[in-house]
């Protein structure tokens, strides 16, 4: 009778058991994308710390409560007023965010009453987020949402992030940190032999497609990789076998994503680099995947060779299974994803995160350099 | 007066250490008061420590004064000595009270978790006592609520109802929860409302969950006007018949040593008894 009953059966969730990014996490990156000057934690000193030091790398001003023993069991809303007032003073801000932690949700603290208060005369978002949630994209979607209610983002603006966000989070369960109950950490293959395979495939005359489908700010640091494998088909003289796509589009994002596609973008032009392919905005990686693989199906489905960086796993297999893959993440848990999925080698920029905050040009990359080294014995 | 640890001839012994629960505004701290004040008289080394955010298990053994609370002294970051937080009540009675947040800001639950560990740290009175009485608020809420039971400070566990169909369901709701955190109950307690048949339904209900019942504390006026005027019945109305069921009540607790695991009833049990 009741169709559907045989035919959906519910995918029971896994339980994952690796710790994964953070929601409170993810809500402080959304609230750097939107630009804030200061973001205050409000909660306990340590909650965040090491992201929260790297935001100030990036150029924002992270703060916290310091909410203690005190704090849980007498509420931090003074400590909140107090610390609104104090960094209005410090900072001089235009735009300022605050951001909810898991001891300060579970006592029910109230934000807002504590911005009516101290009542600064800049905007200032609020984001009721703890840790608690299954998919960190959850972070970013109350930072939107909080955004969009304090008329910070449009309404289209906020419709495309949420499509996006909801990709993602498909992404990671396919095939990302949230496809199996635990994924060991690895440094994927040894950079140098990958290297020489490279140069192989292009002292062979195999014609490669170079696809930088990155996060955001990472791009700094992937699109060294595109560079990198460029010169080295240019000195070998098969420069023109090299198809380059990446998602650079600076007409999409919020202002500092779009800001950081046009300074990589510039940087690739001045090397003399062409992208071939747009494939869509630096957020847009969970779907920038799919256009590459329509393009490749239409155009480039001859080819020998991919070098893939950034998200790799958002590239459709299908479009790609004839080739050689070689996968550049930063991420030591989707070492396994991806070698599951059929790419050849898989390869770790370790710490490629912290190195890409704060810059507004292309950074070295380990193995860009590996393969400039490499090419130097040629 | 000074009393140490070489004072105490029974140096050996382990203190009585008991929670009284039940639900919220059936007469618990009423109860506890009256009790210790009991104990006391007896000759027995008594503390009582109030674990409710109102602050206001041991004021009637204080002539109606409150005392400073812990979580309130660690919130104004002095110092804390036993001689700040530990004070000394009817007829020798150590009084302490845990305190907590205004109601609807932050978490009592983490404030009697934190209270008590400091208590523990700063204070040596529990040990030298023959009964320790921690006052409980009605509803297990949350974790810290059961603190003083979870962290091994609890010895024996009470239950105290009225025989009214919502007092007898919290009463069921605390054991399933007691023999959740699988603490055993070391009796009922019946404080009457005056409701119909009533010393009857809650024997059946502390016999039907495994328990007994202990003591039947009639209804009496003298109650509440002793403590209107900040005063226990052992301290106003030492002569009254009420006096003489505390006394009893207090006997049998400190006689007492046979705890059961309990079995709660399911509801639909609960509600015929009541019938």
């Amino acid at each position: 009778m009741d169709k559907n009953k045989d035919k959906v059966k519910v995918k029971k969730e896994i339980s994952i058991i690796h710790p994964r990014p953070s929601s409170i996490v993810a809500a402080l990156y959304t609230l750097r994308d939107l630009n804030v000057d200061v973001a205050i934690l409000h909660g306990p000193p340590g909650c965040s710390f090491k992201h929260a030091r790297l935001l100030e790398e990036d150029g924002i001003h992270v703060v916290t409560t310091s909410l203690d023993e005190n704090g849980f069991v007498f509420g931090g809303h003074d400590e909140l007023v107090a610390l609104l007032e104090k960094v209005s003073e410090m900072f001089d801000p235009k735009l300022i965010g605050i951001v909810g932690t898991c001891v300060s949700m579970i006592i029910g603290e109230e934000l807002h009453d504590a911005v009516l208060e101290a009542n600064p005369d800049v905007p200032v978002i609020e984001v009721e987020v703890h840790a608690g949630y299954r998919n960190n994209t959850k972070g970013v979607l109350l930072a939107l949402e909080s955004a969009l209610d304090s008329g910070i983002i449009s309404e289209n603006e906020f419709d495309r992030q949420k499509d996006l966000l909801e990709e993602a989070t498909m992404v990671e369960k396919r095939h990302g940190a949230a496809s199996k109950e635990y994924l060991a950490p690895s440094r994927g293959d040894l950079k140098y032999k990958i290297a020489q395979r490279i140069i192989d495939l292009l002292k062979e005359g195999k014609r490669g497609i170079v696809i930088m489908n990155a996060k955001k700010e990472t791009g700094y640091m992937f699109a060294d990789i595109t560079v990198a494998v460029n010169e080295i088909a240019k000195q070998l003289g098969v420069g023109s076998n090299i198809i380059n796509m990446a998602n650079l589009d600076a007409t999409l994002g919020l202002p500092r994503v779009r800001h950081h596609a046009k300074c990589i973008m510039d940087d690739l032009e001045e090397r003399g680099i062409v992208i071939h392919e747009n494939i869509g905005g630096l957020d847009e990686y969970p779907i920038a995947g799919n256009v590459a693989g329509k393009l490749i199906e239409e155009k480039y489905s001859d080819y020998d060779f991919a070098v893939i960086t950034g998200v790799p796993h958002a590239i459709p297999m299908d479009s790609i299974s004839g080739m050689e893959i070689i996968s550049v993440t930063n991420g030591p848990r989707q070492v396994l994803p991806l070698k599951e999925m059929g790419h050849k080698y898989v390869i770790v920029e370790i710490d490629l995160h912290p190195k890409t905050l704060g810059i507004n040009h292309i950074v070295e990359s380990e193995f860009g350099a590996t393969l400039r080294e490499v090419a130097k014995e040629v | 007066m000074g009393d140490d640890m070489s004072n105490n001839p029974n140096g050996q012994k382990k203190p009585k250490v008991i929670a009284i629960y039940g639900k919220g505004g059936i007469g618990k701290s009423s109860t506890a008061s009256n009790v210790a004040a009991a104990c006391a008289d007896e000759g027995y080394k008594v503390m009582i420590i109030g674990c409710d955010p109102k602050s206001d298990s041991s004021i009637t053994l204080l002539g109606g004064k409150r005392i400073p609370t812990i979580l309130d002294l660690i919130r104004s970051g002095v110092e804390i000595t036993e001689n700040d937080v530990v004070f000394e009540g009817y007829n020798g009675v150590k009084c302490v009270e845990v305190g907590g947040p205004e109601p609807g800001i932050g978490c009592a639950g983490r404030g009697i978790i934190v209270a008590i560990q400091k208590l523990k740290k700063i204070s040596t009175a529990q040990d030298i006592c023959d009964l320790v009485i921690y006052d409980v608020p009605g509803d297990i809420v949350c974790g810290g609520f059961v603190a003083p039971i979870r962290k091994g400070l609890v010895s024996e566990a009470y239950v105290l109802t009225s025989g009214e169909y919502m007092p007898l369901y919290a009463a069921n709701n605390i054991c399933r929860g007691l023999s959740k955190i699988n603490t055993p109950l070391s009796g009922v307690i019946c404080n009457a409302r005056n409701v119909s048949r009533e010393e009857e339904i809650v024997s059946k209900f502390a016999e039907e969950i495994g328990s007994e019942l202990i003591s039947f504390i009639p209804k009496e006026q003298i109650v509440q006007d002793c403590e209107r005027d900040g005063f226990s019945v052992m301290e106003k109305a030492p002569d009254s018949e009420i006096a003489q069921v505390y006394r009893n009540l207090a006997r049998a607790i400190m006689s007492r040593n046979r705890s059961v695991m309990v079995k709660a009833l399911e509801d639909e049990r609960l509600r015929e008894l009541t019938r």
